[in-house]
């Protein structure tokens, strides 16, 4: 008890390196959680994206046609039946599921021409799982029986399109022929999905099947929403087993986020590169500080081992004070870093800070401003290993004051 | 059985590769209660002699037996054991732990040593200070005190525990005529009261006056031990 309070008030005693000593600590800790808060963000936001307004959270189609869906994709499509819509109409946990038919083709506006991926849906249920209706600019979304297309705004800029304009989708049928199919833009789209704004098109599925050369009802997947993403990997094994196809796969939303995926692996090391300077950081403060302390206080440790202390006691001492810098660095840095967090999360940051924006956005599919999101365990995280780095870092300089002749410490020699 | 025999003892330091010896072979032996000086000029070897006493140094040659128990053998962890419970310091320049106030540099001494439970612990340090008279200035921390408030510290931290030996290097050295014959009057009283064994190094002949046995050392060496009335 004696020791803790000794170590208590000896961090009292140096106030202002007490405060620098745990003010760079903390500054550090602060940088980890901002930069912890950005890759979380960024991971929130890119799955909700994606979930939202491309993959659903799970998707059932042919195995092949999950392996390669942009080669010879009229090859690898499917008609669900009614065994396989059974079990999805019962299901509790799927909230909605809509069948897709997604096919390469290139847009034409009379004079240029893109590359594009046609999503021919059905407008019903569609809307059931996906909210791409929600980010409509200009016109409208989708209608059954409608032959027009909703585009995304950047494709529209890209090739002037406005609402009315008329276009030309040039593609191969089933056979392998050239074919068209011509009509108006119905609708422009600006979602917070870059790609989705200039890859991909809207069409009702009526309108695609004759053109195709498919018969009624083909569809390269069927896209579903449940209750929770969490849940997305377990109950796509169990839907596996329900729908006990060979044919089909039953994959997550995961598979279509393989480039974030990556990314956040990639934040993980980065996490551990910044855990690592951290480390450096509070360690040089704390070895600097428990070395000036152990200068200072030289006859007061002479004093302690003539009371009859033990040299592991002396190192209690300085271990418990640089904790103690550690706990205050850690306290500081949270707090602090929590105002950072809270001030990032509601107002963001423009992704052109990063020399980003609706063009160059690397694949990560967010548009306009980055927004934070609270991790309370890389908040724990921190404080206790700020707390172990302090506490590692004093125990060699704080037994090498411990273990100085008593003669020497007493007299200062 | 005397509390203290030396015999031969020796202690050579070395600066680089040069020896440099400060005893040269001293036998003493000191029996309990005595209230003793060692007197010599400087760098005669009074302060080395007491930290072989005090078991704070171990010798180059002889022995130091304690108690019966020779310190020569032991080691670091038995050494401050030894302090812990059997030896008490009081040095010149007072070395009280500057974030504890007066009552806590002297309850810490009994926590060390594990003496007695917590109202026996405080009851024994405010006996203490109130024998060093120091009453109301318990809280008070050391830079809050005079050098004759703090020898007189020092002295309590020293006694508390109930030691065999206090050991005092030049204890008045910074101190003026006036407290100096204070810090005396009551280590004089806690050897009468208590029958504590007192071993002073010192040059002050006011404090030889004390003393009921006067060790002379000159380079290294016992050159006088005298008993006095």
């Amino acid at each position: 008890m004696y020791l803790l309070k000794i170590a208590f008030r000896n961090l009292f005693r140096r106030k202002w390196r007490t405060i620098t000593t745990a003010g760079i600590l903390a500054i550090a800790i602060i940088i980890f959680l901002w930069m912890d808060a950005l890759l979380v963000g960024i991971e929130n936001m890119s799955f909700d994206n994606i979930i939202n307004l491309e993959s659903g959270h799970i998707q059932i189609g042919r195995t092949d046609y999950f392996a390669e869906p942009y080669e010879d994709t009229l090859d690898k499509l499917f008609k669900p039946t009614e065994e396989h819509l059974a079990t999805l109409d019962k299901s509790e946990v799927i909230t909605g599921f809509t069948p897709i038919l997604d096919f390469p083709a290139i847009i034409n506006n009379g004079a240029d021409e893109f590359p594009i991926q046609v999503r021919a849906i059905d407008p019903q249920s569609y809307n059931e799982v996906f909210i791409n209706q929600d980010f409509i600019v200009a016109g409208e979304f989708v209608k059954s029986n409608d032959g027009g297309l909703v585009i995304g705004n950047q494709l529209a800029e890209l090739l002037e399109f406005k609402v009315g304009d008329y276009f030309t989708i040039l593609f191969r049928d089933k056979q392998g022929w050239f074919n068209t199919i011509d009509g108006e833009i119905i609708g422009i789209m600006r979602s917070p999905h870059p790609e989705m704004n200039l890859n991909t098109v809207f069409i009702a599925q009526d309108n695609v099947y004759t053109p195709l050369g498919l018969e009624s009802r083909t569809i390269s997947h069927i896209a579903l929403r449940i209750e929770d993403r969490e849940i997305a990997q377990h109950y796509a094994a169990q839907l596996s087993e329900d729908i006990a196809d060979k044919e089909l796969t039953v994959r997550t939303w995961q598979e279509s986020a393989k480039m974030v995926m990556a990314m956040r692996e990639a934040g993980q090391l980065e996490n551990i590169v910044l855990l690592g300077l951290i480390l450096l950081i509070g360690a040089v403060g704390i070895i600097n500080v428990v070395i000036l302390s152990a200068l200072e206080r030289m006859e007061e440790i002479g004093m302690m081992k003539a009371l009859g202390l033990l040299e592991r006691s002396i190192v209690k001492v300085f271990a418990l004070e640089a904790v103690g810098i550690g706990i205050i660095g850690g306290l500081l840095g949270c707090g602090l870093g929590a105002v950072v967090i809270a001030f990032f999360n509601k107002y963001g940051i423009s992704l052109a800070t990063f020399g980003m924006s609706e063009e160059l956005h690397y694949g990560i599919p967010i548009v306009d401003r980055l927004y934070g999101a609270w991790n309370p365990p890389a908040f724990l995280l921190i404080f206790f290993f700020g707390v172990v780095v302090a506490l590692l870092a004093s125990i060699l300089p704080a037994r090498n004051a411990a273990r100085k002749d008593p003669v020497k410490t007493i007299y200062h020699r | 059985m005397p509390l203290l025999e030396l015999q031969a003892v020796k202690k050579i330091y070395y600066q680089g590769k040069i020896e440099v010896p400060a005893l040269r072979g001293i036998d003493i032996t000191v029996e309990r209660g005595e209230f003793s000086s060692v007197f010599g000029p400087s760098g005669s070897g009074k302060t080395t002699l007491l930290n072989l006493i005090g078991a704070l140094d171990k010798p180059t040659g002889g022995t130091v037996n304690f108690d019966g128990r020779t310190i020569n053998d032991m080691n670091k962890n038995e050494l401050a054991l030894l302090r812990r419970y059997h030896v008490g310091f009081i040095f010149q320049s007072y070395n009280l732990i500057p974030v504890l106030t007066a009552f806590e540099n002297v309850e810490f001494a009994l926590k060390i040593a594990h003496k007695g439970d917590d109202k026996s612990t405080r009851d024994k340090v405010m006996d203490i200070l109130a024998l060093v008279e120091l009453q109301g200035l318990e809280k008070r921390r050391p830079n809050e005190l005079s050098g004759g408030q703090k020898q007189r510290v020092a002295i309590a931290r020293a006694l508390v525990k109930e030691p065999k030996l206090v050991l005092a290097d030049e204890p008045t050295a910074n101190l003026d005529t006036d407290t100096s014959a204070g810090i005396l009057e009551i280590m004089y009283k806690m050897n009468k009261e208590l029958g504590t064994t007192f071993i002073f190094s010192t040059h002050d002949p006011m404090v030889m006056g004390y003393a009921r046995r006067l060790i002379e050392i000159r380079d290294g060496r016992v050159s006088k031990d005298e008993q006095r009335s």
